[in-house]
């Protein structure tokens, strides 16, 4: 009988009474099966309670313990450490405040989705007509039972990090122009001049550089960076003819 | 869960009137196409066409003073400059400047985009009318 | 905005986010690599303007220089140029269609397409200027 292998786990630590960041080794024992978040749940568990570590479904569609491991964006629960190597680095999501050590404030995230609406849930057909109309209207809150979710996106804020742009904050990002590009393929009620006003900005669709990072991490197949470009072709089509004329954009009455 | 009021998206369009980002971005695509044909002529006419690859000075100026040769040059040169300007600019945005930083450096960029055109212009002129 | 408890995680960084290797796929390499050699080609600009000012000074002075440009040295430094300027013109042309809205999903490919003709225009070239 073979002893399980171990592996050696380096974690970010930097908690509210650290002057400044440093990295801690845990050795752990780890199977073909055994996830990071397996592994940091035991560090937890066994060797420093003081570990903070945030999770919830366990099964990747919760988008909860989105974290850098060897330097890529991945939820914790679903990477397991078989083929990572002997050593592994485990840090935050990038851009974002941390909190306590592997925990991070996710407010940038959300912050970006806001303006867009978030489309992510919006009127579902099945509320019927008034449902429907009451979501749509302004100044009003949506009743929860009007609305559905229709988007892939689980907001882990995976993207946000893995982008080499976003950490500049003023950039709308891959998720909230992800969202934008959905409201204006399936609008269901929501202004669609509006939001693409939104993107046309030098912070929104145009200071993405095609790298295509967001996509590759995304957990939950959104592929915001097709999406970004996808918006980009609206922006064009809805903007290259007034370009060659006036400069001056009507906005809808 | 409030969602944002049509008022809200409204003010944010009015804010963005002009479409300037788009017109940077097709500016860069145009300025990059232009280059590809128009680099790739310079390349080839420059130095794989006469013998040993680089011009004498006799042969530049007799090359210069052929007046396409001397509108291709031209032209090359506002693509170039435009084109590599705008690159650093984006560049120099990623370092995360902001306010009044950003705005020091796109009226430096702009400035030295300006200076490069009338420089390399006014080199073109003295080849050519007074090589 | 940050709350009490918060902090800044990232460590001071040495290098802009873009720049930092780790965990990165192929489109973010392309990007880079896009980056570096514009900046490099911008460097390269204003090294030509300078160079090409020699011709002020008359035959002498600029033949002289042509004389030190067929040197090994410089003609490496050509084909390094001519490798440069291909990979910034063909994946130009691919962040240009990509950027618009037109084959995304082909990106990977078109990265290929690029990778390919880059190779094909270099070793053309090399045999050119070396041969």
């Amino acid at each position: 009988m073979s002893s399980p292998r171990t592996v050696l786990l380096k974690v970010f630590r930097y908690g509210p009474d650290d002057a400044a960041p440093r990295y801690d080794q845990f050795r752990v024992p780890a199977g073909p099966r055994t996830t990071v978040l397996d592994a940091l749940l035991a560090i937890q568990r066994r060797q420093d309670p003081s570990l903070s570590v945030r999770h919830s479904c366990l099964h990747g569609s919760c988008g909860t313990c989105g974290m850098r491991v060897n330097g890529r964006e991945v939820l914790a629960c679903v990477t397991r450490l078989d083929g990572l190597g002997d050593a592994v680095v485990v840090e935050p999501l990038a851009g974002a405040a941390v909190a306590g050590d592997l925990v991070v404030d996710m407010e940038h995230v959300y912050r970006r989705l806001e303006p867009v609406g978030r489309p992510l849930l919006r009127a579902s057909e099945r509320a019927g007509p008034d449902g429907a109309e009451a979501a749509a209207a302004p100044g009003t809150v949506p009743v929860l039972e009007e609305l559905e979710r229709f988007e892939d996106c689980i907001e882990c804020g995976l993207c946000l990090s893995a982008c080499p742009v976003a950490g500049d904050p003023r950039f709308l990002g891959p998720a909230a122009l992800a969202a934008a590009e959905r409201v204006l393929e399936e609008p269901r009620g929501t202004d669609g001049r509006a939001v693409l006003g939104l993107v046309d900005d030098a912070h929104g669709a145009w200071r993405c550089h095609a790298a295509f990072e967001c996509s590759a991490v995304c957990p939950a197949g959104v592929d915001p960076g097709g999406a970004i470009m996808r918006l980009r072709r609206r922006l064009l089509a809805d903007r290259l003819p007034r370009l060659v004329g006036r400069y001056h954009q009507e906005v809808p009455s | 869960m409030a969602t944002r009021t049509e008022e809200d998206f409204t003010e944010a369009t009015r804010r963005r009137r002009r479409p300037r980002p788009t017109f940077a971005w097709v500016a860069q695509v145009v300025s990059g196409v232009l280059l590809l044909v128009l680099l790739t002529a310079h390349m080839v006419a420059q130095h794989f066409v006469v013998e040993g690859g680089l011009r004498t000075y006799d042969q530049v100026i007799a090359w210069i003073r052929n007046p396409v040769v001397f509108a291709v040059e031209a032209l090359l040169l506002v693509c170039v400059t435009w084109h590599g300007i705008a690159g650093v600019h984006a560049v120099l945005l990623d370092l995360g400047l902001r306010g009044r930083a950003e705005r020091i450096v796109a009226r430096v960029l702009l400035d030295l985009a300006v200076a490069t055109i009338l420089y390399g212009l006014w080199l073109l002129y003295m080849l050519a009318f007074r090589g | 905005m940050m709350r009490a408890g918060l902090r800044r995680g990232d460590k001071r960084r040495l290098v802009p986010r873009w720049l930092d290797p780790h965990g990165r796929h192929l489109g973010t390499w392309a990007f880079v690599a896009n980056r570096l050699t514009g900046l490099g080609l911008v460097v390269y600009l204003y090294l030509h303007l300078v160079i090409l000012s020699t011709l002020l000074r008359g035959p002498e002075a600029w033949d002289g220089l042509v004389e030190l440009f067929r040197r090994p040295v410089f003609l490496a430094f050509d084909v390094l140029l001519v490798a440069g300027l291909a990979f910034h013109g063909f994946n130009g042309l691919r962040v240009a269609l990509v950027g618009s809205g037109l084959l995304v999903d082909r990106h990977k490919a078109l990265l290929v397409a690029a990778g390919t003709l880059v190779g094909l225009v270099t070793l053309v070239a090399a045999v050119r200027i070396v041969g």
